[in-house]
């Protein structure tokens, strides 16, 4: 069970390179393993969609979804289906190849933010010797296309969500960097694998606490969540970036929406939940629990909080977290000169 | 204490979580409801003696009373219709009858789908028996 995944992926090579001339192995297994994250990102999201409603119904005392199928399971195939069957509108003020443009790009950080992720021991797709680094790059590409949607769809709801959008990813990358930084300092690496190595023994959530809640406020202030869902706070702006998308271009954005959160998770668990690591169970079954119990701390907290005031994120940001986050590297770096 | 109040809202939830839900799944699930309801009347056709005072204390016209006089003069009920439609539930006809003849039920899916099956006839008397009661020779 623990090499599954390994030797499915080893036994592919093998039929891979008898049958296939020259590189075009190699170019058909990167190509398998973009379809692999592919589908491990759709079924999370298909997942998510249900889990989210299903939490939120849960902590509301309510039911929630349980027509479609058995206990309500296939509610996001019928609401899929329903996002297919609608029209595709396009406004006509819009700016037509950005508004068009932003609805695919939206989705392309995502997937290769999974690129780096370390799925179970020996399951990773690419393990670059700047792992976080990547991460954190390729993730803070996800703002320009929410700014893209915001703009071409030429109404001021989009308009300001977003705008509120890039002050707040921009914003809060800050201190979400710095808190990562503290693990790597600990880890004296930037590569995934490395960093999941190091945690052998304590998960760094026990050496780095402050870190770690940095991470989690920052995180969700990042994937625009509840209670920092300002950008597409619905009293006062609709939908944000979303109000003129519809049918599968408005899926794609809650496609990337929730295959962020994904990823966000997938971090915090390679970073401070000890990786894909754990006794008894298969490393990647480990991996996919530690992803949920993240989900659903985020979920508990969207939940259960009330949106932010718009000053009250950016004074939480700049006046608390960013300082926070300078102090526990600067305590880290003295910690671990002293030990 | 900073986090406090968060602390205290994340345990709310949470046990809220993992408590019942309230919903009642309806077409399945019948509700409980209350004995004093307010849902279809119901008439005791013998003990009306059709003296019209529902009819009478009723804001919308909704009771139509048939009867006939019979040897003894006495009024002898032969149709009760309610016209559903016009119906408020306001219960005055149900606290007016001196023979207390009308009562609740607890039946609430009045829905349908003409506006004549609004018309609910609650007696109706065969011809037979009218012409029984009105003594005719």
């Amino acid at each position: 069970m623990e090499n599954l995944f390994v030797n499915l992926e080893a036994s592919l090579n093998r039929f891979l390179t008898a049958t296939l001339p020259g590189s075009l192995p190699n170019l058909a297994m990167a190509l398998a393993s973009v379809v692999v994250i592919l589908l491990f990102v759709l079924t999370n999201v298909v997942w998510l969609v249900y889990m989210e409603r299903k939490v939120a119904a849960y902590m509301q005392d309510r039911l929630g979804p349980n027509r479609v199928g058995p206990r309500g399971l296939l509610q996001t195939v019928a609401d899929v289906l329903k996002l297919l069957g609608k029209e595709d509108i396009v406004p006509v003020a819009a700016d037509k190849w950005v508004f068009k443009i932003a609805a695919v790009t939206v989705l392309i950080p995502t997937i290769m933010l999974f690129a780096v992720i370390p799925f179970g021991n020996n399951l990773i797709s690419i393990d670059l010797n700047i792992g976080v680094f990547y991460f954190v790059a390729i993730s803070s590409t996800a703002t320009i296309s929410f700014l893209m949607a915001g703009w071409a769809s030429n109404n001021k709801y989009s308009l300001l969500g977003g705008m509120r959008v890039v002050a707040q990813m921009i914003a809060y990358e800050i201190p979400l960097v710095f808190s990562l930084l503290g693990v790597v300092m600990l880890a004296g690496s930037l590569k995934m694998s490395d960093i999941v190595a190091a945690q052998k023994d304590v998960w760094f959530i026990v050496l780095q606490p402050v870190a770690f809640l940095i991470y989690f406020i920052a995180g969700t202030a990042e994937l625009n969540r509840g209670p920092f869902d300002l950008p597409e706070a619905e009293q006062e702006l609709i939908a944000g970036p979303f109000t003129e998308y519809s049918g599968f271009r408005y899926a794609m954005f809650f496609l990337a929406e929730y295959g962020n959160m994904v990823a966000i998770s997938a971090l915090a668990v390679t970073l401070f939940l000890g990786g894909p690591s754990g006794p008894w169970l298969p490393s990647w079954m480990w991996f996919v629990i530690k992803v949920y119990v993240m989900i659903f701390l985020f979920m508990w907290l969207k939940w259960t909080l009330p949106r932010i005031r718009l000053d009250h994120m950016m004074q939480f940001n700049w006046k608390f977290l960013l300082p926070l986050s300078l102090a526990n590297i600067l305590l880290t770096g003295i910690a671990i000169k002293l030990f | 204490m900073y986090g406090q109040g968060l602390v205290k809202g994340l345990s709310i939830t949470l046990k809220h979580f993992f408590g019942r839900a309230v919903t009642e799944q309806y077409p399945e699930q019948k509700p409980v409801l209350s004995p004093r309801f307010h849902g279809m009347l119901a008439l005791d056709a013998v003990r009306c003696n059709a003296c019209g005072t529902c009819a009478n204390w009723c804001p919308n016209g909704v009771i139509q009373i048939e009867s006939v006089r019979d040897a003894n003069k006495k009024r002898v009920l032969t149709g009760y219709a309610l016209d559903m439609q016009y119906c408020l539930f306001c219960g005055l006809c149900v606290e007016s009858c001196p023979q207390n003849a009308l009562s609740w039920t607890q039946d609430f899916e009045l829905a349908c789908y003409h506006r004549e099956d609004t018309l609910h006839k609650l007696y109706q008397a065969e011809v037979s028996q009218v012409e029984a009661a009105s003594g005719s020779e």
